[in-house]
């Protein structure tokens, strides 16, 4: 069960909603939940109509764990704790100026970043140092929908849930997953990839004091997939899980369906308290309508680090640490989490957040880039805060819908991509704060390509042979390409949909201009999120403007490449990329599965579906007495030890 | 006048369906389903697949034609039940229920104020007609109503709330709330409130003033009005016993089109104050594609402004002498 980090990967970022709270679906730090897939809706259910259709949960006679340990020839899997790797990664990086300087010093460059973080982004030399009675205020761009770690959805909820609910996985920095040590004695995996076998610690308890078990796995495993109970998206996700079996209180075992490299990945849903809930979701499938649910809502019982301590609705959530999550008999068996209290404001105005921000009513917030460039250069931003930036697996694109005459042909694509022009885009609509992304890994993905691509430049003369050759020319001297098809003449006219934000449209409108040059007729079109979205998904567009948060693994890309599937808006399909995303699943060994992911990213770098624009970095502004931050592909939290390595400087 | 009345509740309830089935038609017409921005948003290694999409269609009833899903809505609706939130997974009406407390603290206070201060506003400005403090006054009237709701909210934050510190930046309640007394709540909620009716009180407040002037403009041209002078009355005798009477009657209907707007909210105001109002969560119901969030609110708004439009027309019978129910 991984409860934690281990899922989320690709997060569409077509809107500023989802890219402000963007891949914030993992999660940072101790053991944490998982972060799921958007909420499915329990609507109905109360109606009984949710219950047909969802097959059962096919019935499953487990072996007995004698047996089991006789023929699985478990191999060991990694059991850590993240703050000691961070430590010892920490170990060996220099610190280049010191703290006092680094909080003196205006973020105005890559040097001066690179400075900060050398300074600020340590841990602690020794506990003296930490604050441990102080509190936090991290900002939220919006609401939770729940506190029930099985109803999960945004963004919003995951990030809450991340320090109060309990996770038996979680991934470093490298995402590379792995078991947190605070929870977990032994992880092994069976020879033949199909069983999981997990031991927990025996000193662990919800927050009302009883213990939690193998059992309350087992429990939360049957719950999401009980037919009755309305969480088909987290269900979804179980679908290659073939069964969870308790063998004891701590011991338990995941029953895969396929040997799959990516296994580990797909075990990963949340786990809920069994004593409170086996008696009460019978009598309401909803698990929110009955007042016994509400009251668990409101107040719900937590197995991670943290306990919601009070929740105003629209407003704010405040988190209290649990003396019982790291301290057993008076003893402490666990670290103890560095804040005494995490309070998550809402404020979903960004330009009212930058303002509790200078005001020392948020701590930390994620920074626009219009923000980072313009709006906190000054005296009033800098009395109380530092802002660092960090590399992040964010790509942006241009896609083409090869469905369409006009970009169904290599060469018009091609021709797309010399248009571009990446100066513009990258220098100045842009600030010069992004690279230019040349594919779908990024340097330091272990199956990016081996010696860096050349990106694309924009080259007019190029694009318009190009074009010449793939038979658009303009033949009636109007000023617009055309071409005969099907003894129709065409012009090479098309639409690009982009959200309906000034910087996106900022963008597309440079791409109209070049291809206006080039004689071909582009109209920007600024859409809805939610209509942007199904039109892309039902490939009703010629062109759009997107981008995506990284995966946790390549084999996540199946979704945006292989043939048919439903992130593949642009109707993508080569063969080859199929057979390789199959290859990649079923291979265990990271060399030859960097091939596989290699060839596969060589053959779209060649095909240009896309137009690959720039990779985004993480904006963040942190108070001046907070320490420990690092970015992660994923940014600041979304990772362990995330959130976890975060502390606060105690009083001299 | 009972004749009258049952004439127009049943005009309304005609409207009313009219009103439902188009807004109905159109939201469900347009791109996206309440699966959209999920599919959107989910893990691609834990995509929906298209079975599920198909059942998960089926729960939200998004299987069956517009017309037949709406007829079982308005059939819930008769029933009393509004349905379920696609997205927040409670009911409606609970949604509904929560954000209009916080509504109604900023519109009501706001009509109030902008009612008390426009109408003596705008007689005085009749009364002082073409002299510099008339021009003076419908100068800055017109300035404060095409000053945009979002930069006054800036500015009023940084001075109040980061330079001055009176006020609080952002939200309805403090951090402390809950260990407040009753009147520490209350002093608490109205400092929070402050600002956010300053900013939703002063464009309407301009945009009222303004127009009681015009109208009382009307009316001073009126022959009667002439008549009260010739016969020796002062300017506010005139004002207020003959002219103000005559210039409520389209204040009326103002007023009557105000009433839905007390529960609209404003989603701009909403979102920079981080007020849990009624304009935001219309918004993103709509973006949510959360059709019965949405088909609740067009109800709640649509009785509203059919229910302002009827007691306008019954106090137009107060007011105007020359209107009867019965005509």
């Amino acid at each position: 069960m991984m409860a934690c980090h281990c899922r989320h990967s690709r997060v569409l970022l077509t809107s500023t909603l989802l890219t402000s709270t963007l891949a914030l679906l993992m999660f940072s730090g101790c053991p944490k939940p998982p972060d799921f897939p958007s909420g499915e809706a329990a609507n109905a259910v109360g109606e009984g109509e949710a219950e047909e259709g969802f097959p059962e949960l096919e019935p499953y006679d487990p072996p007995t764990l004698a047996d089991l340990d006789a023929s699985a020839q478990w191999k060991d899997r990694p059991v850590l704790n993240a703050m000691d790797e961070f430590r010892k990664l920490k170990e060996g990086v220099p610190q280049l100026i010191s703290v006092e300087e680094a909080l003196k010093l205006k973020n105005n460059s890559e040097e001066d970043n690179e400075k900060i973080l050398s300074a600020l982004g340590r841990p602690a030399a020794s506990e003296k140092e930490v604050n441990s009675d102080a509190q936090i205020n991290r900002h939220l761009f919006g609401d939770i929908k729940t506190t029930n770690p099985l109803l999960q959805s945004s963004t919003s909820d995951a990030d809450v849930l991340g320090l109060s609910a309990i996770g038996f996985f979680s991934f470093d920095w490298k995402l590379q997953p792995f078991a947190p040590s605070e929870t977990v004695v032994s992880w092994q995996t069976s020879k033949d990839q199909l069983y999981d076998k997990v031991v927990i610690r025996d000193d662990l308890v919800w927050s009302d004091g009883k213990p939690i078990t193998a059992h309350d796995v087992m429990f939360s495993f049957q719950t999401i997939m009980n037919p009755k109970i309305p969480i088909p998206a987290v269900r979804t996700g179980m679908d290659k899980v073939r069964w969870v079996q308790a063998y004891d209180d701590h011991t338990f075992v995941i029953f895969h369906k396929d040997a799959l490299a990516t296994n580990v990945w797909n075990c990963n849903f949340p786990i809920i308290p069994q004593h409170i809930y086996e008696n009460s979701i019978p009598k309401d499938l909803t698990m929110t309508d009955s007042d016994y649910h509400q009251k668990y809502e409101q107040n719900p019982v937590s197995g991670g680090p943290y306990r919601i301590v009070k929740r105003v609705k629209g407003q704010e959530i405040l988190l209290e640490r649990r003396e019982d999550w790291y301290l057993r008999d008076g003893k402490q068996v666990r670290p103890k989490p560095n804040f005494k209290q995490v309070r998550f404001r809402v404020i979903e105005d960004a330009t009212t957040a930058r303002l509790a921000l200078n005001d020392g009513q948020i701590d930390e917030m994620e920074l626009q880039a219009r923000q980072w460039v313009e709006q906190t250069n000054d005296d009033a931003f800098y009395a109380r805060n530092v802002k660092v930036r960090g590399v992040q697996w964010v790509y942006y694109y241009f896609g083409w819908n090869m469905q369409t005459p006009l970009f169904k042909d290599l060469r018009v694509r091609q021709a797309m991509s010399y248009a571009v022009n990446y100066d513009q885009i990258l220098k100045k609509l842009n600030y010069g704060l992004y690279e230019q992304s040349t594919g779908e890994f990024p340097e330091g993905n272990w199956a990016a390509p081996a010696v860096p691509r050349k990106p694309y430049v924009q080259d007019l003369a190029k694009a318009e042979a190009l074009l010449k050759e793939a038979g658009w020319t303009d033949s009636d001297g109007d000023g617009i390409r055309d071409q005969k098809i099907n003894g129709k003449t065409v012009k090479f006219e098309f639409a690009i949909m982009c959200n309906n934000e000034q910087s996106r449209i900022d963008i597309c409108t440079s791409l109209a201009e070049s291809l206006n040059r080039l004689g071909i007729l582009c109209t920007v079109k600024p859409t809805e999120f939610t209509v942007l979205q199904q039109n892309a998904t039902d490939h009703k567009y010629e062109a759009m403007f997107g981008g995506w948060g990284t995966g946790t693994d390549p084999s996540t890309l199946e979704n945006l490449w292989k043939t048919g599937e439903s992130r593949n808006y642009g109707g993508y399909s080569n063969k080859r990329v199929d057979e390789l995303f199959a290859l990649g699943q079923k291979e265990y060994d990271q060399t030859k599965r960097a091939e596989y992911y290699r060839e596969i990213d060589q053959i779209l770098w060649e095909d240009q579906p896309y137009t690959w624009l720039y990779s985004r970095s993480a904006f963040y502004a942190f108070n001046k007495k907070l320490r420990g931050y690092m970015f992660s592909p994923r940014g600041p939290y979304h990772y362990s030890p995330g959130f976890d390595s975060v502390w606060t400087v105690a009083a001299p | 006048m009972l004749n009258y009345l049952i004439r127009r509740l049943a005009i309304g309830a005609i409207t009313l369906l009219l009103i439902t089935f188009v807004i109905y038609g159109l939201i469900r017409n347009m791109p996206g389903t309440p699966l959209t921005v999920d599919m959107a948003e989910t893990d691609p290694s834990k995509q929906i697949s298209p079975e599920r999409i198909k059942q998960l269609k089926a729960i939200y009833g998004l299987d069956k034609p517009w017309p037949q899903a709406y007829l079982h809505w308005i059939g819930n609706v008769a029933k009393g039940d509004f349905g379920r939130s696609f997205s927040r997974k409670r009911p409606v009406v609970t949604i509904i229920q929560e954000r209009i407390g916080p509504t109604l603290l900023l519109s009501i206070p706001s009509l109030i104020i902008s009612y008390l201060l426009s109408i003596p506003l705008g007689l005085y400005c009749s009364a002082r007609d073409g002299h510099t403090d008339e021009r003076v006054i419908s100068t800055i009237l017109y300035m404060l109503y095409s000053f945009p709701a979002f930069v006054a909210a800036l500015f009023l934050q940084l001075l109040f709330a980061i330079h001055l510190r009176w006020l609080p930046l952002f939200g309805m309640v403090g951090d402390q709330y809950e260990h407040l007394s009753l009147l520490g709540k209350t002093w608490d909620i109205f400092l929070h409130a402050l600002l956010p009716v300053t900013v939703f009180t002063y464009g309407g407040l301009a945009y009222d003033a303004r127009f009681i002037r015009a109208n009382m403009q009307e009316v001073l041209r009126q022959d009667y009005i002439r008549t009260a002078r010739a016969k020796g009355l002062g300017p506010v005798g005139v004002i207020w016993t003959h002219a103000f009477r005559n210039t409520l009657i389209p204040l009326v209907t103002l007023i009557g089109l105000t009433l839905p707007s007390l529960l609209s909210g404003s989603i701009i105001i909403e979102q920079i104050f981080n007020w849990p109002g009624m304009g935001s969560q219309f918004f993103v119901s709509i973006t949510e594609r959360d059709y019965p969030t949405v088909m609740g609110l067009t109800l709640m708004f649509s009785v509203l402004t059919l229910a302002a439009q009827l007691v306008a027309d019954m106090l137009y019978a107060f007011v105007d002498p020359r209107v009867r129910m019965d005509q």
